[in-house]
C-alpha cells in the first residue's frame, strides 16, 4: 500500500513533492543521475540518433518503455531485483554486462543506488529539484577547477578521501624525543596489533645500506668496521649513512632513480633511432645534483626552465634535457603539426608525472574521469610549452664534466665514417659503370645495376648520418630548449640550430583546447596555467602566469616549488622513502590522483614533506632522517610472520623490513665490483659494455636501411663501468638488464617491478658477460689468498658480506676440484675477434636478402676481458663457484 | 606498479604449494595466471584456442595482391598535385598513378580475388577470409606496427599474443606461451613490438631466432658442458637451499630455485622442437623448405604449426619487407612467391591435422599502399607509398567466416568505404574469436584497467562465422 501511494505521489509529478525528499528521489538527485551521465549516457542518450538497442535513458517514460532486448521488464518501479537495468548493471547476465566495459563496472553501492532507487518507486524530480536537493544533501566535496568541458563535470563531488594530495600539508607533532618516522609508523603497528621484528644484524644491515644509498655491495672491511661499531651504539648507522652519501657513488645511485623517473635514454626512437649525442651531460648534471645535495626545489626549476632563468649558466641548459627526454623524431614520412603535438604531450605528460604525480595525459581528450582535473587545465599546462622550442645549444664543458675517452671514441666513428665512405665510393663507381638507361615510361628496376647495391647505398647514406651525429658527442653541445616561435621542420637528422632571433621566424602554437584531443579541431582559447584543484584546495595564491612572449616555463617552475604547492614535496618525498623500502607512502609514486593508491600513513608523509621543506629541501638530510629510524634498522625477517600476512597483508606495516632483489644495475655492478673489475670513474660519454653478442650483431630495421651493429668499447676499462653509463638505446635494448626488469625509456617509470621468469636463469647462468665476471673474480681471488678454504671465504666476504660456513666451504671446494678436474681436460681457445661481419638483410626493392659486409674498426683496438684461454684451470675451475655465488639468492636479493 | 607482483606472488604459493607439484609444475612464464580468472579457457565459448599471427611487416599493397582496381589501368601514370597542412613530405607534392603490374583472377567457390603471382594459397580461397575494411592512424611503419601489434601507436603497451596469454594461460608449462618468429633483421620499433608492456614479465613474446641461438642464451657458452652445468646447478640448489631455510615465507626465493630447473630443461627440449629435420620430406618440400625463394618463411610456418602443436597459445611470424615505394612488380612479387606456398602449406597442414578449426589464422601487414606515388629521384617508377586509409587483411580458420570477402574500398583502392572500422575493433574481434572479451580482458595499471583496443571498441560480425 505504501508503495502504490508512493508511485501514485512520484507520477503525479511536481505539485505532489512534499518538502522532505523521499529516498528515491534522493538517490536519484544525489546518485542515479550522475551516474548515468558518466557510465549510461553514451550510449543511451547523449547521441539520440545512435542510441544502442533502442534503450533510451533520457527519461523516466524512455526508461518505462525499454528497448529492444528487455521492454517494460528494464525498469519496474517498486521491484529493484527484478528489473534489467540492476539485473545487468550487476554483471550477473553474461554477455550482457552493463556498462560493457569492465573497467566501467559499477560498484556493489552503486548497483545497491539503483536498485533501492527503483525499489523506491523510480522517482524522477525535475531539475530544479534536483539541484535543490543536490545543495541540501550531496556527500562529497566540490572543488574549484579553472573550466570543465561540461557542466556537470564541473558541478561533480569528490569522496573526500582521494583528494588527499591537494590539500595543504598538515604537520602533527611529535613528542620530544621521539623519533618522526618511528613515531608515525608505531601508531599503525599498535593499531594493528603487530610486534615489530628485531633489529637487523650488522651485516645484512651494512648490505642494505650500502645498496640503498649507493648501489654497490659493501667492502668486506667496511663491514667489518660497521658490525663493531654498531655493537656498541646504534648510532654508528647514522655515520656510516653519512659516509655512503659522502661518496660520489650515492650521487650515481640516486641519478639512476630520478633517471627512471625522467625517461632517459641516448636515442630517439622509432623509425630512425638517432642518437641523442649530448644526453649524457643531462645524465651526469643528475648525478651532480644528487651528489652535492641540490635543493630540490632549484632542481626542479633548472630542469624546466634553467633557460629561463639563466641562459648563460651551462648547468641552466644543460639541466632542461629533462624537457626532451621522450621519444621524438621527425621524419618526411610524418606531419610536422602532428609531431609537435607528439612532444608538447609527452612534456605535459611527463612534467605532470615526475612533478606533481599526475597522469596529465588522462585529461588531454576529456575533462579527468576521477580527478578534479579538467581539460583545460592539461591545456593550459601545454600552454606553458608552446612556446618552448628544441635546440642543440652551445654549452662549454663544466670543468667537473668528463672528457675522458673523447679522442678514442671520435676515432673509432671517424673509422667508421671512413669505412662507409670507401665502401661509397667503390659502390658508386660500379653503378656508374653498369647503370643502363630504363626504356619503360617507368621505371620498373632494369637500370642493370644489382638490387642489394641499390639498397646498400640508401643504407651507408642513413648510417653516415647516424655516425655523423653521434660525432657531436663530443662537442660543447647540450640537448636543450629555447622560447620562441615555432617552426617548422621537415626532416630533422642531427643538430637543431638556436635561431639568431627566437621571435622573428616561425608561428605561434595556438593555446586553444584541442577538441577531443585531435591537433586539427582547435576549441576554446586556454592561458598558461598550473593544476587549478591544487590551488584552490591547497590554497595557493597564485598570479596568472605570462602569456605571449613570456617566460611561461619559469612562472610554472615556480608554481610547483612553492611551497604552498600540496603535490610537489609529497611527491618528492614519497619517491625517496619508495627507493629506500621498495614502496612508497602513497603506492603509486606517478599518481596521486583519486585512482592511485591512498596513503599508508597520511601523517607521516606529510612529516617528512613538510620537514623536507624546512630542512632547505634537501634529499640528503631526508634521506638521513629516513635511515636513522627505527623501523629502518628492522630485519627483513620476523619471529611471527603468520600474524604479519593476517593482520597486514599487503605488507605496508613495516613490521619488518620487506626484503627486494636487487635492480638489473646494481646487479651487473655488482658482479663488476666483486670480480674487481668495475672503473669507479665518475660520468662521461655513455660506455658500450659487451652485450649479448647475437643482439650486438642482429640486424635491426631504420628508415631506408639497417643500421650499423652495436660495437662494445675497446677497452676493459671502458666498458667495465656503472650500468648507469652504458649507453642506452631505445632500440636495442641489452637483453641482460631487459631480463632484470629495466624499464623502457617510453614514459617515466615510478617504481621497478621485480619479476621472476625463466629467461633470467638462462642469462645469469650461459650469457658470456656473466661467465667473464665469474672468471674475473676466480682470478682475483686466486691472487688475493692461498689456501682453499681462505679462497671461499673471501669469496663470501666480497660476494655476499659474510663468512661462509663450514658446511658450505666444504661444498664450495669440493664442487672446485670437481670442476678443476674436468677443465684440467679441456683446451680453451683465444677468442677472435671479427674485424668484418656480413650481414643479410632484404632488399626493399626486389624483396629478396642480400649480403654486404659491414667492418667493425673496433676490433683492432678491442681487448677482451680475461680469458678463459688466459686462465689456468685451477682458476677456470674456481670461476665454476663464482658463476654459482652470481646466480645465489643470496646475492641477489637484500635482507 | 605493485599490482602485478601482488599477483605473482600469490599464485607461485598457489602453484608450488597448493598444487603440491613442486618445482615441476613451474611454468616457462611464472605462474600469474593460475590464479588469474581468465585463465580459465576465455570469457566466452569460442572456436579458436590459438593463434598464428603472419605478420607482413612494411605494408603490403591490398592493390597488388587481393583487391584489384581496373580503374588504375586507366589513370596509369595520370599526373596530380597534393599539398596541405595534414600531408607529410612524403604524401605531398607531384603524384601518379600506378596501376598494378599483375593480372588478377578468381579463385575457389567463392571467387575470391588473387592477383597471378599467387599459385598456391588461391587453393584455399574457400577457407579464407577477406577484410577490407580496416584503417589505421599512422603512415610510419614503427607507430603504425605498435598500433597493429599493441592498440598503442607509441609502443610501451602488451602486444596481442601477450594479451591472449593472458587471458588464456599457456597449454605447455616448459614452453612461452607466446613466441615470436622474427626475421633476420627487426622490425623498425624493435622487440616492443612483441613486448609485454605493463603486463607481467610472464606475457613477453619470446623471439625463436632464426639464426645463432634460438632462445637467448639458452646454451652456455663454448666450453661448458652439460655435466658441468648440472653440478653448478647442484651446488646452487644446496646455497640457496640454506639460504632458503631462514626465510621461507619468502615464495619469490622459491620460484627462482624452481625457474633454474626450468631453464634447464628447456635446453634440453627447446632444440628438439626447432628441429625440422624430424619432419618428413614431403612436408618440408610442401612448406618450400630447402628451396632459396620459400626457405626462410617456409622454416617459420612449418615451426608455427609445431609449436601451436606442442601447446603454444600465440605464434607471430615476420615475412617482410614489403615497403615497395618502387619496383613492385619485382619486389612485391618475389616477397609474394616467398609466402605463398609456404602459407598454402601451413594451411593445408593445419586442416590435415584437424588444427584449422581451432586455430585463428591472421594474414596482415601494418597499412596497405597509396594507389599513386611520388617523383623521387627525379623519376617515376612502379611503387607505391604508405596508406592508412586502406588494405587487406585476411583471416582463417578459428570461426572466421571462410569464403567471404568482407567490406571494400574505392575505385582505384585509396579508401576503405564498406565495413569500415578502426583497428581496434578489428583486436576486439581478434580477442571475441578467441573467446576473450575485450572489455574485460584488462589489467589495472597506472590508475586505470587498461584494454588492448585502448578505450574499448566493437567486434565486427560480418568477419565471424
Amino acid at each position: 500500500m505504501y508503495l502504490r501511494c508512493l508511485i501514485v505521489l512520484v507520477s503525479f509529478g511536481h505539485c505532489a513533492y512534499s518538502d522532505e525528499p523521499t529516498v528515491g528521489e534522493k538517490l536519484f538527485s544525489l546518485h542515479i543521475k550522475p551516474l548515468f551521465a558518466e557510465k549510461c549516457m553514451a550510449c543511451h542518450g547523449d547521441e539520440p540518433e545512435k542510441i544502442k538497442s533502442d534503450f533510451d535513458m533520457r527519461t523516466r517514460n524512455s526508461m518505462l518503455h525499454g528497448g529492444e532486448l528487455f521492454e517494460d521488464e528494464v525498469l519496474i518501479p517498486g521491484q529493484g531485483e527484478r528489473s534489467y537495468l540492476y539485473i545487468l548493471s550487476s554483471r550477473v547476465e553474461e554477455d550482457l554486462e552493463m556498462p560493457p566495459k569492465q573497467s566501467d563496472q559499477l560498484t556493489d553501492e552503486e548497483t545497491g543506488w539503483i536498485r533501492d532507487w527503483i525499489n523506491d518507486g523510480a522517482p524522477w524530480p525535475d531539475e530544479q529539484r534536483i539541484v535543490e536537493i543536490q545543495e541540501k544533501y550531496a556527500e562529497g566535496e566540490k572543488v574549484v577547477t579553472s573550466k570543465a568541458l561540461s557542466e556537470d563535470w564541473q558541478n561533480r563531488r569528490y569522496e573526500s578521501d582521494k583528494l588527499w594530495a591537494y590539500r595543504p600539508i598538515k604537520v602533527d607533532e611529535v613528542p620530544e624525543g621521539k623519533h618522526p618516522v618511528d613515531w608515525f609508523i608505531n601508531q599503525k603497528l599498535e593499531e594493528l596489533g603487530l610486534e615489530k621484528a628485531p633489529v637487523a644484524s650488522a651485516r645484512e644491515l651494512y648490505r642494505r645500506l650500502s645498496f640503498g644509498l649507493t648501489g654497490l655491495p659493501p667492502l668486506p672491511s667496511e663491514v667489518g668496521d660497521f658490525e663493531k661499531e654498531f655493537k656498541q651504539s646504534k648510532q654508528a648507522l647514522s655515520k656510516h649513512a653519512k659516509k655512503l652519501m659522502a661518496s660520489p657513488h650515492y650521487g650515481e645511485h640516486f641519478a639512476r632513480h630520478w633517471l627512471d623517473v625522467a625517461r632517459y635514454a641516448d636515442s630517439g626512437g622509432f623509425a630512425n633511432d638517432y642518437s641523442r649525442p649530448n644526453a649524457w651531460r643531462y645524465r651526469d648534471y643528475v648525478v651532480r645534483a644528487f651528489h652535492e645535495d641540490k635543493p630540490y626545489n632549484q632542481f626542479v626549476m633548472e630542469q624546466i626552465a634553467g633557460d629561463e632563468m639563466d641562459s648563460d649558466k651551462v648547468e641552466n641548459l644543460v639541466a632542461t634535457g629533462f624537457l626532451r627526454m621522450g621519444p621524438w623524431e621527425q621524419t618526411g614520412m610524418s606531419v610536422f603539426k602532428e609531431t609537435r603535438q607528439l612532444w608538447l604531450d609527452d612534456v605535459t605528460d611527463s612534467v605532470g608525472q615526475a612533478f606533481l604525480a599526475h597522469a596529465m595525459q588522462c585529461a588531454k581528450c576529456h575533462d579527468h574521469k576521477f580527478d578534479p582535473v579538467p581539460t583545460r587545465d592539461y591545456y593550459g599546462m601545454m600552454a606553458v610549452f608552446s612556446t618552448t622550442q628544441l635546440a642543440e645549444r652551445k654549452a662549454p664543458f663544466l670543468p667537473s664534466e668528463s672528457r675522458d675517452y673523447f679522442d678514442s671514441y671520435s676515432g673509432l666513428v671517424q673509422s667508421k665514417i671512413a669505412f662507409y665512405n670507401q665502401q661509397n665510393a667503390e659502390l658508386n663507381e660500379k653503378m656508374k659503370r653498369l647503370r643502363k638507361e630504363e626504356k619503360g615510361r617507368a621505371k620498373v628496376g632494369d637500370n642493370g645495376l644489382d638490387p642489394g647495391d641499390e639498397a646498400s647505398q640508401s643504407r651507408i647514406y642513413k648510417n653516415l648520418i647516424r655516425h655523423k651525429i653521434e660525432l657531436d658527442r663530443v662537442e660543447p653541445l647540450t640537448h636543450a630548449v629555447y622560447t620562441g616561435k615555432t617552426i617548422v621542420r621537415k626532416n630533422v637528422q642531427g643538430r637543431l640550430e638556436l635561431p639568431e632571433t627566437p621571435w622573428k621566424k616561425g608561428y605561434f602554437d595556438s593555446d586553444v583546447i584541442y577538441s577531443g584531443g585531435d591537433v586539427y579541431s582547435e576549441g576554446e582559447a586556454v592561458e598558461p596555467s598550473g593544476l587549478s584543484a591544487a590551488e584552490s584546495l591547497g590554497g595557493m595564491t597564485v598570479s596568472p602566469f605570462p602569456k605571449g612572449k613570456g617566460k611561461r616555463r619559469l612562472a610554472l617552475a615556480k608554481w610547483i616549488v612553492d611551497e604552498k604547492n600540496p603535490l610537489t614535496a609529497r611527491v618528492m618525498v614519497n619517491r625517496i622513502w619508495s627507493w629506500h623500502f621498495g614502496r612508497g607512502i602513497a603506492g603509486n609514486p606517478n599518481n596521486f590522483g583519486g585512482t592511485g593508491e591512498l596513503p599508508t600513513h597520511p601523517g607521516l608523509l606529510d612529516f617528512l614533506a613538510n620537514w623536507f621543506m624546512e630542512n632547505g629541501w634537501s634529499v640528503r638530510k631526508l634521506n638521513h632522517l629516513i635511515l636513522s629510524s627505527q623501523t629502518y634498522r628492522r630485519s627483513s625477517r620476523h619471529p611471527d610472520q603468520k600474524s604479519v600476512d593476517k593482520k597486514d597483508p599487503k605488507g605496508i606495516s613495516y613490521a619488518r623490513f620487506l626484503p627486494r632483489r636487487l635492480v638489473a644495475e646494481e646487479i651487473r655492478d655488482a658482479m663488476l665490483q666483486v670480480s674487481g673489475e668495475l672503473n669507479p670513474r665518475l660520468g662521461g660519454i655513455p660506455s658500450r659494455p659487451d652485450i649479448n653478442p647475437e643482439v650486438a650483431f642482429q640486424p635491426r630495421q631504420i628508415m631506408g636501411g639497417t643500421a650499423s651493429v652495436y660495437e662494445p668499447d675497446p677497452l676493459p676499462e671502458q666498458r667495465n663501468r656503472r650500468t648507469l653509463y652504458a649507453e642506452k638505446l631505445r632500440g636495442l635494448r641489452d637483453p641482460f638488464l631487459e631480463a632484470f626488469n629495466q624499464p623502457g625509456s617510453d614514459a617515466s617509470c615510478e617504481l621497478r617491478e621485480s619479476s621472476t621468469v625463466a629467461p633470467q636463469a638462462l642469462t645469469l647462468l650461459n650469457a658470456e658477460e656473466v661467465h667473464d665476471r665469474a672468471l674475473a673474480f676466480a682470478s682475483r681471488l686466486v691472487k688475493e689468498r692461498k689456501s682453499e678454504s681462505a679462497v671461499i671465504y673471501r669469496a663470501f666476504e666480497l660476494s655476499l658480506g659474510r663468512s661462509p660456513t663450514r658446511e658450505e666451504v666444504m661444498a664450495c671446494v669440493a664442487r672446485w676440484k670437481s670442476a678443476t678436474k674436468s677443465e684440467n681436460k679441456k683446451k680453451p681457445t683465444k677468442p677472435s675477434y671479427p674485424r668484418k661481419i656480413k650481414r643479410t638483410v632484404m632488399a626493399e626493392k626486389t624483396g629478396e636478402p642480400y649480403d654486404f659486409w659491414e667492418f667493425l674498426p673496433v676490433f683492432d683496438w678491442y681487448q677482451g676481458d680475461l680469458q678463459r684461454s688466459d686462465a689456468d684451470a685451477r682458476t677456470r675451475g674456481l670461476a665454476h663457484v663464482c658463476l654459482v655465488l652470481f646466480n645465489s639468492n643470496e646475492f641477489l636479493y637484500l635482507d | 606498479m605493485k599490482q602485478p607482483n601482488l599477483v605473482a606472488t600469490l599464485s607461485r604459493r598457489e602453484a608450488l604449494y597448493g598444487l603440491g607439484t613442486g618445482i615441476g609444475s613451474l611454468a616457462f612464464s611464472s605462474l600469474a595466471q593460475a590464479e588469474n580468472i581468465h585463465s580459465v579457457g576465455g570469457h566466452h565459448p569460442a572456436q579458436a584456442k590459438r593463434c598464428i599471427f603472419l605478420m607482413m611487416e612494411g605494408g603490403p599493397s591490398h592493390i597488388d595482391t587481393f583487391d584489384p582496381k581496373p580503374e588504375l589501368d586507366k589513370r596509369h601514370l595520370q599526373r596530380f598535385k597534393r599539398s596541405g597542412e595534414r600531408e607529410s613530405a612524403m604524401s605531398s607534392g607531384e603524384r601518379y598513378f600506378v596501376k598494378s603490374p599483375f593480372d588478377f583472377e578468381k579463385a575457389g567457390q567463392c571467387g575470391a580475388d588473387f592477383s597471378s603471382e599467387w599459385h598456391h594459397l588461391k587453393n584455399h580461397a574457400d577457407d579464407m577470409c577477406f577484410y577490407r575494411g580496416c584503417q589505421v592512424e599512422s603512415v610510419n611503419h614503427p607507430t603504425a606496427c605498435y598500433h597493429l601489434n599493441t592498440g598503442n601507436r607509441f609502443g610501451g603497451d602488451p602486444a596481442v599474443g601477450a594479451w591472449v596469454t593472458y587471458g588464456l594461460g599457456t597449454l605447455n608449462d616448459n614452453l612461452p606461451g607466446f613466441v615470436v618468429l622474427p626475421r633476420a633483421s627487426y622490425p623498425q620499433g624493435g622487440a616492443s613490438n612483441w613486448s609485454n608492456g605493463f603486463l607481467p614479465a610472464d606475457y613477453q613474446g619470446t623471439p625463436l631466432r632464426p639464426q645463432g641461438s634460438p632462445i637467448l642464451d639458452l646454451n652456455p657458452p663454448a666450453g661448458m658442458t652439460r655435466m658441468d652445468q648440472r653440478s653448478n646447478l647442484d651446488l646452487l640448489a644446496k646455497l640457496n637451499g640454506k639460504h632458503f631455510q631462514k626465510r621461507s615465507e619468502q615464495d619469490e626465493l622459491n620460484a627462482r630455485m624452481s625457474s633454474y630447473e626450468l631453464a634447464y630443461r628447456m635446453q634440453m627440449e627447446v632444440p628438439g622442437i626447432l628441429d625440422l629435420e624430424g619432419e618428413t620430406e614431403k612436408t618440408r618440400e610442401a612448406y618450400g623448405i630447402g628451396d632459396g625463394k620459400t626457405d626462410s618463411f617456409g622454416r617459420k610456418c612449418l615451426l608455427a604449426r609445431r609449436l601451436v602443436e606442442k601447446g603454444v597459445r600465440f605464434v607471430q611470424a615476420y615475412a617482410g619487407n614489403w615497403d615497395s615505394h618502387d619496383y613492385i612488380s619485382r619486389a612485391h612479387g618475389s616477397l609474394i612467391r616467398s609466402v605463398d606456398k609456404p602459407i598454402a602449406a601451413l594451411l593445408s597442414d593445419l586442416k590435415a591435422r584437424g588444427l584449422l578449426e581451432d586455430t585463428l589464422v591472421v594474414w596482415c601487414g601494418e597499412f596497405g599502399r597509396t594507389p599513386d606515388n611520388g617523383i623521387r629521384g627525379g623519376g617515376t617508377s612502379y611503387g607505391r607509398d604508405h596508406n592508412p586509409k586502406a588494405m587487406t587483411m585476411w583471416f582463417a580458420g578459428g570461426g572466421t567466416k571462410a569464403g567471404h570477402t568482407i567490406g571494400a574500398t574505392d575505385e582505384i583502392g585509396a579508401e576503405a568505404v564498406e565495413c569500415i572500422h578502426h583497428i581496434r575493433d578489428v583486436h576486439c574481434t581478434w580477442l571475441n574469436l578467441l573467446g576473450l572479451n575485450d572489455n574485460k580482458l584488462t589489467y589495472y595499471h597506472a590508475g586505470r584497467y587498461k584494454q588492448l583496443s585502448q578505450f574499448g571498441g566493437e567486434v565486427i560480425d560480418e568477419l565471424i562465422a
